[in-house]
């Protein structure tokens, strides 16, 4: 499997972050997103006409968008990461899949424009990210209601990989996340989980590990 | 208005590979500029009233001083060193103090926090000992003999080496480092920030850098600067107060932050104010 | 005064948030041995905002360059000078945190009363509201200023209200015995509320 990345791209870490955890075997090929414009050069557009990253290219297979790859990966490498083979289940994973385009478009958009100078109606991006992260907010306030701690279930699935870059990236674009608790929440325990990798601007849980003794 | 001491400086202001024909309108120390190319490949910046400034082209970027340049645009002679791979890593925009990032760049001790297993690592967090100096004969900021354990120094590097720095600012908003190289012992890896101060509180960063590595792909070396810049980013705009204080008595600076302390000593000298703050608020 | 800041459940062990109290910035935070604190957001160092680090133990340590902080504030460790015993002035501002009923308060200084006890009740949830505190009350038809009561979606809620600014307030909603599919459809009412509330709808 071929990732065409760039390495501040959420759609792009997304991938990285569930081969980490499914231990898919991915090889990079970095895309200069930025300043090059790689991804709008002929050579590029021959893979995808959309001009957009992330790609995944494997034995002709050409997917262009973050949340099929994401669900290939997850078939070939770690299917419990599709969720339960059950109807509600299966169909609250796609729905996340879905509502991740809106993040890319309100809160991604609003980061390419606040970060590297992408265009962009940053005052219209910005109110399409506070509505995401209320709504996922007031998702996982139900969730643990019925007794979930993520977004499709009680265990990581899809959803919370494809909804939980941005959620966390959203001050890049000079959206604030501090009023969202069970989003904190949610972002810490994907963060701890086991082969977790972070991205410029996720840090790693640095309290996870132990202080070093005194020498 | 700002003063002499702040317009007679250079700074950046493209990138001119990216420089297109439709030119780029900007701002500098607060006011709009327009930058593009005049005939014969001339780079041409602009105030709004249409006054052209004095500009460079030299180390991939468009330079230009708002007033009358106070000195010659500083020299990096590693630049036109045979060998050398020259790297664009292009603009970032960061809401904090121009100074704030030129310091944030002169400082080894967050490595192991923000560098995480990149350029540091827990327990490896000891600075040591290093000399610090402002060089009167060049006005320019100088700190040698600095050594840091890195995980991964540089995208080349295979494993964990002990690297040695030096640290230059010969501009307020320019900061350059000169780091060990480990394909060519005995030379230095030149990293360079370059910042454009749009406001007090707002800049756009260029870094830049001239290495030896024949190996990595242009775009790793670009993506493993702008890994490390972005890192830094949600650091800068999150300090307070956000201008740099130039007196002491806000912040407590210790061993490991001497660079720091001649740097704002260095622009208080000078009366270089533009991004700073004079008395502890 | 006290000022409810979060929901205790919200700030288990390990996690650190930034949160606003009478106009200041605060970073709470709970240990690992479970001691709830609020401290100035700004570390003495280098003045990187302390909600941004990280907690081990019984300490907060700033995510800049390390430095570590105890109980009561003062400096424990510098991981640039691991055998450097941090001077006793360095020492981060730390106001007064309490919890009762399920809820975190804070102070500036220690007050004279303890932080009022809402009784038992059940968390619900936070959700900050860009409107002003008597505006978004009196919407909700709930009576009472620090702590306000009523009903909402049928369900009996007491709300803790938190001033953010002139047109921001944080609703700290607990609630008695409910079902879940109460409890989901208050939480709902909620979030319809904050769209009425920011609409500039006032209560009739
Ligand atoms: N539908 C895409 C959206 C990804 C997306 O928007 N990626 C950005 C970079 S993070 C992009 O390629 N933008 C193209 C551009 O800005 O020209 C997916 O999720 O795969
Ligand atoms: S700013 Fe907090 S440790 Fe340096
Ligand atoms: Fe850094």
């Amino acid at each position: 499997m071929i990732l065409y990345d760039y390495v501040l791209s959420p759609d792009c870490y997304k991938v990285r972050l569930l081969a980490a955890l499914t231990g898919a075997k991915i090889t990079l090929r970095a895309v200069d997103f930025h300043p090059g414009a790689e991804h709008r050069k002929p050579e590029f557009l021959k893979i995808n006409p959309a001009g957009t990253i992330p790609v995944m290219e494997e034995d002709g297979l050409v997917l262009t968008d973050s949340s099929a790859i994401l669900t290939y990966v997850a078939a070939k490498a770690g299917p419990e990461w599709l969720g339960d083979d059950d109807a509600r289940m299966r169909a609250r994973v796609a729905q996340w899949l879905a509502f991740a385009q809106r993040l890319s478009a309100s809160i991604g958009k609003a980061r390419t424009h606040d970060m590297l100078q992408k265009p962009a109606d940053i005052d219209a991006c910005r109110a399409g990210g506070i509505q995401c992260l209320r709504e996922i907010e007031a998702a996982l306030v139900e969730q643990d209601i019925l007794g979930a701690r993520f977004l499709a279930g009680d265990r990581p699935t899809l959803a919370d990989i494809a909804c939980f870059p941005h959620s966390m990236l959203a001050p890049d674009g000079g959206i604030s996340v501090d009023a969202y608790p069970a989003i904190r929440l949610w972002t810490r325990r994907i963060r701890a989980l086991p082969g977790f990798v972070e991205m410029p601007g996720i840090h790693r849980l640095h309290d996870l590990k132990p202080e070093p003794a005194k020498a | 208005m700002t003063s002499e001491a702040i317009r007679n400086e250079w700074y950046p202001v493209a990138l001119a590979s990216q420089l297109g024909p439709e030119g780029r309108d900007t701002r500098l120390l607060g006011e709009p500029i327009r930058v593009d190319w005049a005939a014969q490949g001339r780079p041409r910046v602009r105030a709004a009233d249409g006054r052209e400034m004095a500009t460079r082209l030299r180390y991939g970027h468009i330079w230009a001083c708002p007033g009358t340049p106070s000195r010659e645009l500083f020299d990096i002679p590693e630049a036109d060193q045979p060998g050398r791979r020259l790297v664009d890593v292009g603009v970032v925009r960061v809401k904090c103090s121009p100074l704030r990032a030129v310091e944030n760049f002169l400082d080894i001790a967050h490595f192991p926090f923000v560098h995480t297993d990149i350029l540091g690592a827990e327990p490896h967090t000891e600075v040591g000992k290093y000399d610090v100096a402002i060089r009167e004969e060049v006005d320019e900021v100088w700190a040698t003999k600095v050594h840091f354990y890195q995980p991964q120094a540089a995208k080349s590097a295979a494993g964990g080496i002990t690297t040695e720095y030096m640290y230059r600012v010969p501009a307020p908003t320019v900061s350059i480092l000169y780091k060990t190289c480990p394909p060519r012992p005995g030379e230095w890896d030149v990293i360079t920030l370059f910042v454009q101060p749009l406001e007090e509180n707002l800049c756009e960063v260029w870094p830049w850098m001239a290495l030896f590595d024949d190996e990595t792909p242009m775009t790793d070396l670009i993506h493993f600067q702008q890994t490390i810049f972005l890192q830094d980013r949600s650091i800068l705009e999150n300090q307070l107060p956000r201008l740099l204080p130039l007196d002491p008595g806000m912040e407590i600076p210790t061993r490991a932050d001497l660079t720091s302390v001649a740097y704002r000593r260095w622009l208080k000298r000078r009366g270089y104010t533009y991004g700073a703050q004079l008395v502890a608020a | 005064m006290w000022t409810p800041v979060a929901l205790s459940r919200d700030v288990p062990p390990l996690v650190v948030l930034p949160v606003v109290a009478g106009g200041r910035e605060l970073a709470l935070w709970r240990s690992a041995s479970g001691r709830i604190a609020a401290w100035a957001d700004r570390c003495p160092h280098r003045g990187m905002r302390l909600s941004h680090g990280f907690v081990r133990g019984e300490a907060l340590s700033c995510i800049y360059h390390g430095w570590s902080y105890g109980a009561a504030g003062n400096c424990l460790r510098i991981p640039a000078h691991p055998d450097l015993e941090p001077p006793e002035t360095i020492r981060v501002a730390v106001h007064v945190a309490a919890e009762a009923g399920g809820l975190i308060w804070v102070a500036p200084s220690a007050p004279e009363a303890p932080p009022p006890d809402p009784g038992a009740l059940q968390p619900l949830r936070s959700l900050t509201v860009e409107a002003g505190t008597a505006a978004v009350l009196s919407l909700a038809g709930l009576a009472g200023d620090t702590l306000a009561r009523g009903h909402l979606a049928g369900v009996e809620v007491t709300v803790a209200v938190q001033p953010i600014g002139p047109a921001r307030c944080a609703l700290h909603v607990l609630t008695g015995a409910a079902g879940a599919a109460e409890r989901i459809a208050l939480s709902r009412e909620l979030d319809a509320l904050r769209r009425r509330a920011e609409a500039g709808e006032m209560a009739a």
